[in-house]
């Protein structure tokens, strides 16, 4: 197989992995948001004003999500969660047609072309989240978490889902343009189902039992239950949320290695 | 060094597999320059990409034991939303360099002045050129892939990145696909011919030059289109690229020039001659053509040449001067036989040059050999290509070659009941390729609502060009023509 001259070993090649990520992280966030008005700052500004807009319409036609959460903190929990998975997908497919031009650097691989993307809607998202939720605690129009762990925890599994499914869906994406196709209705109707906009301990035990198979709604859940506590009455459960993981994690690095050993540069 | 063992690479296509590359095997060592030769198509920026690593073969192996270059002079992997500077300071991140000392190379080689601040989206394709060959320097690596580096930037910037590369980078292993043979000679050290997938080295320039010119002949480029022009300003159009495009006239013109640079004349002439007989029509090469035969004192071949340069649409300036000089030279008065330039518009008003020279005297003399002073006194005292064909019209070889025809218009009368069987062609040397389109496109333009394609069908069908061409109506609006033939059947 390939040896290449410069990863001879694991460090050196981590090193060229940070290098080469930080390098498109920040090309990618200068094609996206440019240094025009307030520049990188639509990156979190973006998803700030997608989740407002949200909380305020759910507020005014005071949504019912079968419980006593104010619908404040039901829509910032859930709807910065929904950003947060479905975001990364959507930047990946197609982000390997777009950068094709790049693997002529050696150093660069179809994964890191992927990671950079994921990252910076991680960063968006989460920084969108925390913004929002300071301000609102400063308003006092939202209780501050009780478990920031936990939050914080709940987050994190969410974005390795969100990353994993990016990865997957990606290079699954290089090599059928049905993915694309696919991917907008079925992120569309993900949303009402991924926890977003209800809590499962509302449901009836038979759709609860529906609903758990979905991963994010035991993300939703988790970030729920560390910033309400007790009074969100949270279901959820990390014995299926994180194998999950895994296995989509592996899924999508083995059709990303199958991707970059038939991607042809421009 | 870099080891390339039995490699194979095939892409899927709805077709079936598509075999690119099939073992190929090679070494190149530390300061070693292979030239690879090939066909358009023959997998030379195949190769080039899975040497550099940006693609994997199918299988087999490539070793390297030295750093590779991206191809280069390769624009592609800038991002054109952002500036010069941030794709620098992009490649600079990459490759763990020191940006500010990029960014003032690339500042004083690419010369983009203030544009170096813009987004790349802005510059023109040379600036693009420039950029990208001035980012490929700044790595320094073991080993360099260039790809076709001479089809860009003018020519003081080619000079500089010659400098760049070969005298002060003259230690390091190089790989160079070029259509340009002469710098692939001019450059390497090594030299292969890639075709039909394979990977076949030689022991020096010219035994891969002789075997890739051998290749080139074999077929003619399926990339060339061969559909018939409207009209002869069409003719002339299409000739330009279409020539540019067919390896064997790009072969023969760099034959041509190969022998020019050695002060070989008498070979140059032939060369671009050689060249010139499948486009006819190209005008660039004919000044060529006229020097190597100046060169030589041939000054009626050189003066023919010269004015069928002008005549297709060369820039006069290039050619006046040297005009004048062999008009001079055979003791004529330049002022009194001055250059006369390309005309648009309809066939019968256009400027003639040799070419049509030899196809009008192959429709009405049955013949295309004309002697080179012959030739020169036609364009020297016909401005017109309806001129040029009166004058032909006019002259006794018309006569012998038509009799038969002009004997049938004589009668008045349809020809004899059994006409004499259509005699195939007796010329031994076949008509030279397109002359069928050529004259029926100059005949019976479609601007002028006739068919050219149907005429040119029924001339190379039947091998009658003069009936067919005056049967479909050719020369409708020649007027000086058609007075000749007038006065030929009154005669």
């Amino acid at each position: 197989m390939e040896r290449p001259y410069q990863a001879q070993t694991l460090r050196h090649s981590w090193e060229i992995q940070l290098r080469v990520v930080g390098a498109l992280l920040i090309r990618e966030t200068l094609t996206r948001y440019g240094r025009h008005n307030i520049g990188f700052l639509w990156l979190f500004a973006e998803p700030m004003l997608f989740t407002l807009g949200v909380t305020a319409l759910w507020t005014a036609t005071k949504t019912v999500h079968g419980s006593d959460l104010p619908i404040v903190a039901f829509a910032l929990t859930g709807y910065s969660s929904v950003l947060l998975w479905r975001n990364m997908p959507g930047r990946c497919i197609g982000a390997l047609w777009q950068n094709l031009a790049l693997l002529y650097h050696r150093n660069i691989k179809v994964l890191d072309i992927y990671l950079a993307r994921i990252l910076l809607e991680f960063g968006g998202a989460t920084m969108s989240f925390a913004v929002l939720g300071t301000v609102l605690v400063g308003l006092q129009m939202l209780d501050p978490p009780q478990d920031v762990t936990k939050v914080v925890a709940g987050w994190l599994l969410l974005a390795w889902f969100g990353g994993a499914l990016a990865i997957a869906l990606g290079a699954l994406s290089h090599r059928s343009e049905l993915v694309e196709k696919l991917w907008h209705p079925a992120a569309y109707l993900l949303f009402p189902l991924s926890g977003a906009a209800f809590m499962v301990s509302a449901l009836p035990p038979f759709a609860q039992e529906l609903v758990l198979y979905i991963p994010t709604v035991h993300g939703v859940e988790m970030v729920r239950d560390g910033w309400f506590g007790d009074r969100a009455q949270a279901i959820y459960d990390l014995g299926y949320l994180i194998p999950f993981n895994l296995v989509l994690t592996l899924y999508g690095l083995l059709q990303t290695r199958r991707v970059a050993a038939i991607v042809v540069p421009e | 060094m870099i080891r390339a063992r039995n490699v194979h690479k095939y892409y899927q296509t709805s077709f079936g597999a598509n075999h690119v590359l099939s073992g190929i095997s090679f070494e190149l060592r530390k300061g070693e320059k292979l030239g690879i030769l090939g066909r358009n198509g023959a997998g030379k920026s195949t190769l080039m990409r899975l040497v550099s690593g940006a693609e994997m073969p199918s299988s087999g192996t490539i070793e390297r034991s030295m750093s590779v270059s991206w191809p280069l002079a390769f624009g592609g992997a800038f991002q054109p939303m952002l500036t010069g500077r941030d794709n620098v300071r992009f490649i600079s991140r990459i490759y763990a360099q020191d940006f500010d000392r990029n960014l003032a190379f690339v500042e004083e080689f690419a010369e983009l002045g203030p544009y170096l601040h813009e987004p790349v989206r802005t510059y023109s394709s040379g600036m693009r050129a420039r950029l990208a060959f001035a980012i490929s320097m700044i790595t320094e690596f073991d080993c360099f892939l260039i790809d076709e580096v001479g089809a860009v930037g003018d020519a003081r910037f080619h000079e500089r990145c010659n400098y760049e590369l070969f005298v002060r980078r003259a230690d390091r292993a190089m790989i160079i696909i070029s259509h340009d043979a002469a710098y692939l000679r001019d450059h390497c050290t090594r030299f292969a011919v890639l075709h039909d997938a394979r990977l076949r080295q030689m022991a020096d320039f010219d035994e891969a030059y002789g075997e890739f010119r051998r290749l080139v002949g074999l077929q003619p480029d399926r990339q060339v289109a061969a559909r018939v022009p409207i009209d002869r300003t069409r003719l002339i159009e299409a000739a330009q690229t279409r020539a540019l495009r067919d390896e064997r006239f790009t072969m023969l013109v760099q034959d041509g020039d190969l022998h020019r640079d050695a002060r070989r004349w008498a070979e140059a002439e032939a060369a671009y001659g050689a060249a010139l007989a499948l486009y006819p029509y190209q005008r660039s090469y004919w000044v060529q053509h006229a020097h190597a035969a100046k060169e030589q004192g041939r000054l009626a071949v050189a003066e023919v040449s010269y004015r069928s340069a002008g005549a297709l649409g060369e820039p006069l300036p290039d050619v006046r001067e040297h005009l004048d000089f062999v008009v001079a030279r055979q003791g004529d008065d330049p002022a009194q036989w001055p250059l006369r330039e390309y005309v648009p518009g309809s066939a019968a008003a256009q400027t003639p040059a040799l070419s049509d020279v030899r196809l009008l005297a192959l429709l009405v003399w049955g013949t295309d050999e004309v002697e080179a002073a012959e030739a020169r006194d036609l364009l020297r005292r016909h401005d017109s290509c309806d001129a040029l064909l009166a004058a032909m019209i006019g002259d006794p070889r018309f006569a012998g070659a038509q009799g038969e025809w002009i004997a049938a218009q004589r009668q008045d009368a349809p020809p004899p009941a059994a006409p004499p069987a259509p005699s195939p062609p007796v010329a031994a040397d076949p008509p030279p390729p397109g002359w069928a389109d050529a004259l029926a496109c100059i005949a019976c333009p479609a601007t002028e609502g006739r068919n050219p394609e149907a005429v040119a069908q029924a001339i190379s069908s039947t091998g009658q060009a003069w009936t067919q061409l005056i049967a479909a109506g050719g020369f409708a609006t020649w007027p000086l023509s058609r007075a000749a033939l007038e006065r030929r059947i009154a005669a």
